[in-house]
């Protein structure tokens, strides 16, 4: 399973004209969270010095790339824009969403801030709407403690039907964890079942309406809901990917081979 | 020698002159197109509004409301009906469906330039109409198109009035005026006119804006005094014809027991209620995406030298919001809060 | 019949109109209710609440008597520390490198190249690249550090909260302060952190006004002429003082003009009311060592440092080129001193001033040394070791008088963007109108204000 399968593909060419080198890995990683989170923390704790700044092309937001390897399987890891939200469509937060709906990472880790754990999660919520593939980095568990707050980190985990991993980035403690942790939810040995946040009062009707349309031309979609729910919000984005088929594509590529995946997701990030 | 001087002040002039783009032929034409599309589409738009409001327009209506020469109207109605957008008959100028349709995506241009100038640019309300009535005619229709979409495809304006859709079609107001309303009724201003500007802005004075829930707490002959989120106003029936208002929940007024998040004092905290609706567009997304929704408990808690903005805090962080924004977050104060649980 | 995605859009909206406008709040509230749910679930207090530590540096670090004297104190502190921890590396620097200039030339010389290769390689390119090296690396890396910890600490964004409220009065942002305090390191650096505001229009406020900082490369000249001219007038017991003062006041000219100019700007090419603000004061926390090292130093001092380079080897071609090649009688120098002498008599400088800024469009830098050398008649930049020497040459012999230091002193402030700091301004708007405002609107301020300040001087009896 490498990514040497798509030498041949177009996707390939974009990469090489990015300076991205993808054939060295097998899958790739988004890294999530809201700002000051200590995520930048979390990306070195990974990657250490094996990492490239950039921009995201065409635009003025830093993108931090680096690369982390496990059991000899190579892993890239792709820092998003600290956003509290998908939902209000700053750049940052189109950069975020667009990279985990039309990329597809492998996994996505999102970082989140024990001491506001209730604010995060808004974050959380949002990403596991999209993906199921996604663990949650508790960070900062050493000013919880500090602040005399007990995470409990199972149950955590438990009720948001994806795995929660307990780190101090910092000095990294729970590093090796989280990273047997996204192997294990990639590798498919974690099964994750995230949970999927209560319809808003007053719109089942309209949602329950237009999920089986939604299904029906895009059969196999996982986020029918997610998509429903965005286009009541308005979300040109989303509304623009169902008009173009790119919606269909992505439904398509949910059961294709990762090589195959991981190369589209570069492809977008150099569309982006 | 001066027939080499001759020579090159002329090319220069013509130079001037002529050059594509550049040249003063050139600003000149841009010029004139522009000032034919402003008086056509100014024009459309009037025998539109006319039709809703009072039956067709006529050459008279039209001098007046674009304030034109007789004769430079009759020379614009004659371009109109050429260009198969107007029909003049005998009881008066009348939309030709393709008439009709470019009238829908002026008026399109315009209230979407509005909620983009309101949402965007944080304009006051009382200047959106000026700016707009300037941008609607040098927008193109794929630049609204792209407004449409970043804005999230609103349906109103910043006034209330529907905003059509890129095939014409315009939703109806389901509002009642003012004057009409029942005593002691909620309800939400569906609407207010734009026009005429001076009775706009008395209306604006008086504190009411669109999308606010209102209650008539005395109904005089000239006037109604009123409940506007905390305080009371008394405004004319005059005034309040161009007033519409739609029915609205009694626990969508401005509680009783509310207070404004920017009115608390340091170590003040409390219940958010909910969030005005002047707070409109990324401010409003921005607010909520930080936590502050109905049912979070917040607390001020620093304030600094100036007075403000002040740091409140809410769901376990510490934000910053300056007073223009903490005014419309509406909150319960802890103690009454903790005297609800009790009578419940 | 399959549903065409057409159909789909058009029910949504249909929907969209059927729930009304407050979709959002009811999304977010729903997101908000999960995630409440959850967390009161899973997180405990167990009731040693500790953290009122942070809170009671907060309520000291922001509070209404203290907060500002604190913030003034603490960029006191970081001036201090950077000016007299740069003084001796820098010396040894300069040393280190004019050394090899030396010995590098001397062996180019014993190999017989041509005079003219020597000359504009090592007494042109590599001594322009050595001034910069010398001159900017130093502070940049005592200051680009020390701030990067009061960032990792958590002090800037109460910074921005403290200040705010004079943005707010402009049409601009809070996190303009910290944009502008980045600015004192380095302008390029500055602009690009303008990306921490959020909305598009103070941001590029930000962008526009950044360069009303001084940057490190104006520092030394305004300190130069600090202790030259303004020290010199006060009794050695408080001439240090004086000179500091002399400083701390362009500094605040400057952000008096960064207000100023905003507040303009956000009334007429760019008007609009300040939009959205929101500011997340995050606790406090123990900075990481070697995260500031890799910030501070990979990040923005190798950054800033580079483009410096890359910008300074031509500059110090062109200077050598224009010392050493003749034309008739006079070098190129001295023939653009002498075009140029006018216009600096009328805005109270002189022609050689000029010349000196047309040089330094690359880097800042190289200013002094450029001036000095073109004073003295010599053929390449020149260091001068102490003040009084450059007291002797620009009073005695050049005819200085306090208006022309004073002007410089406003022209350094003022005048347009280095070439780097204008690259970035590209960069970061990719706009050549934005560009093009950025680079010449503080050339015209400067142009008016040296004016103004020069005609008001010359009328007083």
């Amino acid at each position: 399973m490498s990514a040497n399968v798509c030498n041949g593909c177009p996707a390939h060419d974009q990469l090489a004209r990015m300076g991205i080198d993808v054939e060295s890995y097998d899958h790739v990683v988004a890294l999530a969270g809201n700002p000051n989170t200590g995520k930048s923390s979390v990306f070195n704790a990974l990657t250490g010095l094996r990492q490239h700044v950039g921009n995201w092309t065409g635009k003025t937001v830093t993108r931090a790339e680096g690369a982390f390897g496990y059991k000899s399987r190579r892993y890239k890891l792709v820092d998003l824009p600290g956003t509290y939200s998908l939902l209000s469509a700053s750049q940052d937060e189109e950069i975020a969403r667009n990279f985990l709906l039309f990329g597809q990472p492998d996994c996505t880790v999102i970082v989140t801030d024990a001491t506001a754990l209730e604010r995060n999660l808004n974050l959380v919520l949002q990403v596991l709407e999209i993906t199921d593939k996604a663990v949650v980095c508790v960070n900062l568990m050493d000013e919880a403690e500090r602040k005399g707050l007990e995470i409990d980190v199972r149950s955590l985990s438990r009720d948001l039907g994806v795995p929660a991993v307990p780190t101090v980035a910092r000095s990294k403690q729970g590093m090796a964890e989280l990273v047997s942790t996204v192997a294990a939810v990639i590798g498919g040995e974690i099964r994750t079942s995230p949970l999927r946040i209560e319809t808003p009062a007053g719109v089942s009707e309209a949602i329950s309406g237009l999920v089986p349309l939604i299904e029906d031309l895009v059969p196999g979609l996982a986020n029918a809901r997610w998509v429903a729910l965005r286009l009541l919000d308005g979300d040109h984005k989303v509304r623009e990917a169902l008009l173009s088929g790119e919606l269909a594509d992505l439904a398509g590529s949910q059961h294709a081979s990762a090589p195959q995946r991981s190369s589209r997701i570069t492809a977008i990030a150099g569309a982006q | 020698m001066t027939v080499w001087g001759i020579l090159l002040a002329a090319i220069l002039t013509a130079a001037i002159l002529f050059v594509p783009k550049a040249g003063l032929l050139a600003l000149w034409n841009r010029f004139r197109s522009h000032r034919d599309r402003t008086r056509s589409e100014d024009a459309l738009k009037h025998i539109l509004a006319w039709r809703q409001r009072s039956g067709p327009a006529s050459l008279e209506s039209l001098a007046g409301s674009l304030r034109l020469s007789p004769s430079t109207v009759l020379h614009l109605a004659t371009r109109l009906e050429t260009a198969g957008w107007i029909q003049c008959g005998a009881a008066g100028i009348e939309l030709t469906p393709a008439g009709e349709r470019r009238a829908l995506q002026v008026v399109r241009a315009h209230r979407l330039w509005e909620r983009h100038l309101a949402d965007d640019a944080n304009m006051p309300i009382g200047r959106l109409h000026q700016a707009a009535e300037r941008a609607e005619h040098s927008l193109t229709v794929s630049q609204v198109a792209r407004l449409d979409a970043h804005l999230g495809h609103p349906q109103h304006d910043p006034h209330g009035d529907p905003i059509p859709s890129a095939d014409g079609r315009v939703a109806s107001l389901n509002a009642v005026c003012l004057n009409d309303w029942p005593v002691d009724m909620p309800g939400r201003i569906a609407h207010i006119e734009d026009e005429p500007d001076a009775v706009f802005r008395r209306i604006l004075a008086a504190g009411l804006r669109p999308s606010q829930v209102v209650r008539v707490v005395e109904a005089h002959d000239a006037s109604l005094r009123m409940q506007v989120e905390d305080a009371e106003c008394v405004i004319d029936r005059a005034l309040a014809i161009n007033i519409h208002v739609s029915s609205a929940r009694r626990d969508d007024l401005y509680p009783a027991d509310a207070a404004r998040l920017s009115d608390m004092r340091q170590g003040d905290s409390g219940e958010i209620i909910g969030m005005g609706p002047e707070c409109t567009g990324f401010s409003r997304r921005r607010l909520l995406d930080l936590g502050l929704t109905p049912g979070a408990s917040v607390q001020v808690v620093l304030d600094n030298t100036f007075g403000d903005p002040r740091a409140f805090r809410v769901r376990g962080t510490t934000i910053a919001l300056r007073r223009e924004q903490a005014e419309h977050v509406w909150v319960r104060p802890r103690e009454s809060a903790a005297r609800m649980e009790v009578s419940r | 019949m399959p549903t065409s995605p057409e159909a789909i859009l058009e029910r949504s909206d249909s929907l969209r109109r059927e729930i009304g406008g407050d979709f959002r709040d009811r999304m977010v509230g729903a997101l908000y209710e999960s995630a409440q749910q959850v967390a009161s679930r899973s997180v405990r207090e167990t009731g040693k609440r500790k953290w009122d530590f942070d809170q009671r540096v907060d309520r000291l670090v922001t509070s209404r008597s203290l907060g500002l004297p604190i913030m003034l104190l603490l960029l006191a502190l970081v001036f201090w520390i950077t000016i007299l921890g740069a003084n001796v590396p820098s010396q040894m620097l300069a040393n280190a490198l004019f050394t090899v200039e030396a010995a590098a030339a001397g062996w180019f010389d014993s190999l017989g190249v041509p005079l003219w290769i020597t000359g504009l390689l090592w007494h042109g390119m590599f001594r322009g690249l050595a001034w910069v090296v010398s001159v900017m690396l130093p502070p940049m890396a005592i200051f680009f550090p020390v701030f990067t910890i009061l960032e990792d600490l958590g002090y800037l964004p109460r910074v921005a909260f403290n200040l705010d409220w004079l943005f707010r009065r402009a049409g601009a942002h809070g996190k303009q302060a910290l944009t502008m305090a980045m600015g004192f390191g380095c302008n390029a650096a500055g602009v690009t952190s303008t990306r921490i505001i959020d909305s598009p229009r103070e941001r590029l406020l930000a962008i526009l006004t950044n360069n009303f900082v001084p940057c490190n490369g104006r520092f030394p000249t305004l300190i130069m002429l600090a202790v030259i001219f303004v020290a010199a007038s006060f009794p050695p017991a408080v001439a240090s003082v004086a000179a500091a003062g002399a400083v701390v006041c362009v500094v605040v000219l400057g952000i008096g003009f960064t207000l100023a100019v905003s507040w303009a700007l956000s009334r007429s090419v760019l008007s609009g009311e300040a939009s959205a603000f929101t500011l997340e004061l995050p606790p406090y926390r123990r900075p990481s060592v070697l995260r500031i090292l890799y910030t501070s130093l990979i990040d923005r001092t190798v950054f800033v440092l580079g483009r410096a380079m890359l910008t300074a080897a031509p500059a110090g071609a062109v200077i050598w080129i224009l010392a050493n090649v003749t034309y008739g009688e006079r070098s190129l120098a001295s023939l653009a001193i002498g075009w140029l002498d006018p216009l600096g008599a009328a805005i109270g400088l002189d022609g050689v001033i000029l010349l000196a800024y047309v040089i330094a469009i690359p880097a800042n830098e190289i200013v002094v040394p450029t001036m000095l050398m073109c004073y003295l008649g010599g053929s390449m930049m020149i260091d001068v070791a102490t003040y009084d020497e450059i007291r002797v040459v620009l009073i005695d012999q050049h005819g200085w008088t306090l208006l022309t230091a004073v002007n410089l002193m406003l022209f350094s402030l003022l005048h347009n963007p280095c070439a780097t700091t204008i690259l970035t301004i590209w960069k970061e708007t990719r706009s050549p109108r934005w560009t093009t405002l950025g680079a010449l609107m503080p050339l015209a301020f400067a142009f008016a204000t040296c004016f103004a300040t020069a005609q008001a001087v010359r009328l007083l009896p």
